[in-house]
């Protein structure tokens, strides 16, 4: 194995081919930070678009290229998440938490680089752990089937309706909103329609780039209009775009990113949980551990640290399932099969063993795509910043333009435009009574993945539920189990917050 | 012709990105870029085939062809949108044969495949073979179908999805057997899940694709073959079994809303047949592991009742039971 690792240094630094490789990787985070950052774009389609590119092109330079795309997209998803509250993806509503907040305070450009400092750092640490213990998170990724993706996701959605801002109740209240509106379509197993009314629009369920965007983005705007121009924070008062971040300040979050690097490559190990779980359960471990938790959502550096550093930790991981097993771990690792497998290269045991210097060249050329991310990322941050120093009679009525713009190119259905709407709608008045929509958002996204494990895992234990779980998946009867005792310690915690502050708000 | 063809792909994917758009003024068919929609999820084996040919397509037709993908409701959201799109061969639909000729018997569709499309061709066809891990106690197909006959409930079969594109071959498979009612159809999420499910031992036996069962090497053992040449020595094929030789084949298939102007029909056909001769084409769809097997419009509509019947006639046997 170690060989095979230095002979992929070698590989990688081949004199030819070295400059190219990294001029492609740098094209790759650039193009995929930017189709990122578009609203109604997702990293997904630009990767499906850019594939065919790497057919034409060496391994070696394709693979590296949608590397790129893939990493870059995962951290353009968080600037708008973080300028204007509208996530572009289920991993970015974390982000949305905190990331607003400082772009309100005039921070915008120091929330831009603690995420991109906490996503680098999360994603190379990860990568690293990745090529230090590849056998070892394959087998794991292996035993972890649907009853312990299930029993995962379950207590995931407890910890997140738990932890978000707000009582507790209203938070689980809404989490069973979520699943319900999850639900509409049809079922993950048979596809049979339910709660569609015979709408042909909704026989597919709700569309969630639609739904994000008019959950998180539009109450925001209405909102803001609601102040008076005088309250808002005067756009020439503010530097350029607001201070850039301390070296003191990133050493503050140094524990949040480490905890939640550490959060997000164990989700990464488990197939099928993915980004959104690791950035909420990231963002909730760091409020609980954190001494001041009453300060998270409104505008906390650590908060927007701890999301994007566990969403980018799962990355690493992701790829080993199929780079051992042939098994893509995700929707965009399943596209980079097509560019391995354009050049003969299967991806699975045998791939190993008979390129394991190629593979471990790529694996490589990923942990340097990280630092090549940091300068690229550091620079383009001042351009994105900009964009909220643009006056705010002008910034409100672009960002309601962006928001139906992003939902229309999303697939260009008129029908999506009204999801906008009516989440909008519901939304704000969500706002308004105090109730949060984020276990809204999860639930509706976890929901559906949730149910299809679980009815894969009653056709598995054929009638026993019970004896399977216990006796044949102890890993997923250990979740199980753990479930309730997290759920009293969240609610006696949000119990005695409200205690002392008044109010969990 | 690489740089090329790395132009025209790099051109495709700007259009596609919807940055720019290229003014042409030749008036004949295709004047425009063509929309073809697949309904299905990204990077499946479709996605993968259609990447392949409509990064060459645009050096026979002069107009590059925009994949786009609308997956969602079993195939639905996506066959839909095809049937409602206008019929001025603009808008193009890639599906397989469960799509088009399955699933109208098992659920009430809101469209009718054989009244709204016709087929430009059909470009190759994914084929699954059935596999068991490599310490299972069968070493043959008949030794697999002598025990779930005697042992009811106790096999585990992962698949891709209930109707999708191993359950269905699957059934129509276990049917012929006869052990339809007797084993245990675990749905996973897509060929890969299920790959995953079956190597942890949640299920006993699978269906995949020829090029996936290669990667997995001695991990895996093949019990019957599909295509009708074994492509695994000394495994047999269906045929060979007795059952219906186009089991496992999932045909990947272009198609037209139904009233397209006969002349562009024809002039896709043309260039689908000369596609099969193109160099670079010939090397990608070897590359990905696919095979070139092109069957033109005419033949394949001539297909497609007879794979009505057949599932009609498999799904009444399952209704029985």
């Amino acid at each position: 194995m170690f060989e095979a690792f230095l002979a992929g240094f070698s590989i990688l630094f081949n004199p030819e081919t070295v400059f190219m490789t990294f001029l492609l990787m740098a094209a790759g985070l650039f193009l995929g930070m930017f189709v990122g950052a578009l609203p109604g774009f997702t990293t997904l389609m630009a990767l499906a678009i850019l594939l065919p590119i790497s057919f034409f092109i060496h391994p070696l330079l394709g693979i590296p290229f949608l590397l790129g795309v893939y990493k870059g997209g995962i951290y353009g998803g968080s600037i708008p998440a973080i300028l204007v509250s509208m996530p572009g993806t289920g991993a970015a509503v974390a982000t949305t938490f905190d990331g607003p907040a400082l772009t309100k305070k005039g921070q915008a450009r120091k929330a831009l680089e603690i995420a991109l400092f906490a996503s680098v750092t999360g994603d190379l640490t990860s990568d690293i752990v990745t090529i230090a213990l590849i056998g070892p998170i394959a087998a794991v990724a292996l035993l972890m089937g649907p009853p312990e993706l299930c029993a995962v996701l379950f207590m995931s959605l407890i910890v997140i309706a738990g932890t978000s801002s707000g009582v507790f109740v209203k938070g689980l209240l809404m989490l069973a909103v979520g699943l319900f509106l999850g639900m509409i379509g049809q079922d993950p197993i048979g596809a049979l329609s339910r709660f569609s009314f015979g709408i042909a629009e909704i026989e597919a369920g709700i569309p969630l780039l639609p739904m994000l965007i008019g959950l998180f983005a539009l109450p925001e705007i209405f909102v803001s209009i609601e102040k008076k121009a005088s309250q808002i924070i005067q756009a020439k008062d503010l530097k350029v775009s607001g201070a850039r971040l301390t070296w003191a300040e990133f050493r503050s979050c140094g524990r949040t990113i480490a905890r939640s690097t550490g959060i997000g490559t164990l989700i990464g190990v488990i197939p099928g949980v993915g980004q959104v779980v690791a950035a909420f359960m990231g963002y909730a471990a760091a409020k609980s551990a954190s001494k001041t938790p009453e300060k998270f959502g409104t505008g906390e550096l650590e908060g927007v640290a701890a999301a994007e550093a566990a969403n980018n930790a799962v990355n690493g991981p992701t790829l080993v399932p199929l780079l051992t097993l042939g098994i893509p771990g995700d929707n965009l690792t399943v596209i980079l099969v097509g560019a391995f497998i354009a050049h003969g290269l299967r991806p699975g045991p045998q791939l190993m063993e008979q390129q394991g210097p190629l593979v471990f060249a790529i694996l490589i050329a990923m942990v340097l795509a990280n630092i090549l991310f940091i300068f690229i990322g550091y620079l383009c941050i001042p351009m994105f910043a900009k964009v909220v120093t643009v006056r705010k009679s002008l910034l409100l009525p672009l960002t309601l333009i962006f928001a139906f713009a992003g939902t229309w190119v999303f697939r260009s259905n008129p029908y999506d435009l009204a999801i906008l709407v009516i989440f909008g709608a519901f939304g704000y008045m969500a706002r308004k009574l105090h109730f949060n929509v984020t276990p809204l958002a999860m639930g509706f996204i976890l929901g559906p993945p949730m149910e299809y494990a679980f009815g894969q895992t009653v056709t598995l234990a054929q009638g026993a539920i019970f004896n399977y779980i216990v006796f044949e998946r102890p890993i997923a009867a250990v979740f199980v189990a753990a479930t309730p005792i997290i759920t009293y310690l969240i609610w006696r915690r949000s119990v005695r917050l409200r205690q002392q502050f008044g109010t969990t708000d | 012709m690489r740089s090329r063809n790395l132009l025209t792909s790099l051109v495709g994917a700007v259009l596609a990105l919807g940055i720019m758009s290229t003014p042409d003024a030749r008036a004949q068919y295709p004047e425009k870029p063509i929309t073809m929609i697949i309904p299905l999820g990204a990077g499946g084996s479709h996605d993968r085939n259609a990447r392949v040919f409509t990064s060459v397509v645009p050096d026979i037709l002069g107009q590059p062809i925009i994949v786009k993908l609308m997956p969602g409701a079993s195939g639905q959201t996506g066959t839909a949108a095809a049937a409602t799109a206008k019929a001025d061969g603009y808008t193009l639909l890639f599906t397989h044969n469960y799509f088009d000729q399955l699933q109208k018997h098992v659920k009430k569709l809101p469209y009718d495949t054989d009244k709204a499309f016709v087929t430009v061709g059909s470009i190759n066809s994914g084929e699954f073979s059935v596999i068991v891990r490599a310490d299972s106690p069968f070493k043959k197909w008949q030794d697999l179908v002598d025990y779930a006959k005697a042992n009811p409930g106790k096999l585990k079969f992962a698949h891709s999805g209930n109707w999708g594109a191993t359950h269905s071959p699957a059934l129509q498979l276990f049917t012929e057997a006869g052990i339809a009612d007797k084993v245990v159809m675990v749905p996973y999420k897509g060929g890969g899940p299920s790959l995953r499910g079956f190597l942890a031992g949640e299920a006993d036996f699978t269906f995949q694709f020829i090029s996936t069962i290669l990667a997995q090497g001695d991990k895996v053992r093949v019990l019957i073959s599909a295509g009708t040449k074994s492509a695994f020595p000394g495994v047999p094929t269906f045929k060979d079994l007795g059952y219906s030789a186009d089991i496992g084949k999932m045909y990947r298939v272009i198609m037209a809303p139904r009233d397209i102007p006969a002349d562009r029909l024809a002039k896709l056909q043309e260039a689908l047949i000369k596609l099969q001769e193109h160099k670079t084409y010939q090397r990608l769809i070897k590359a990905i592991g696919e095979k070139q097997e092109y069957i033109n419009g005419p033949e394949y509509e001539k297909m497609r009742p007879m794979q009505s019947a057949a599932y009609e006639k498999m799904i009444e046997g399952l209704k029985k039971k």
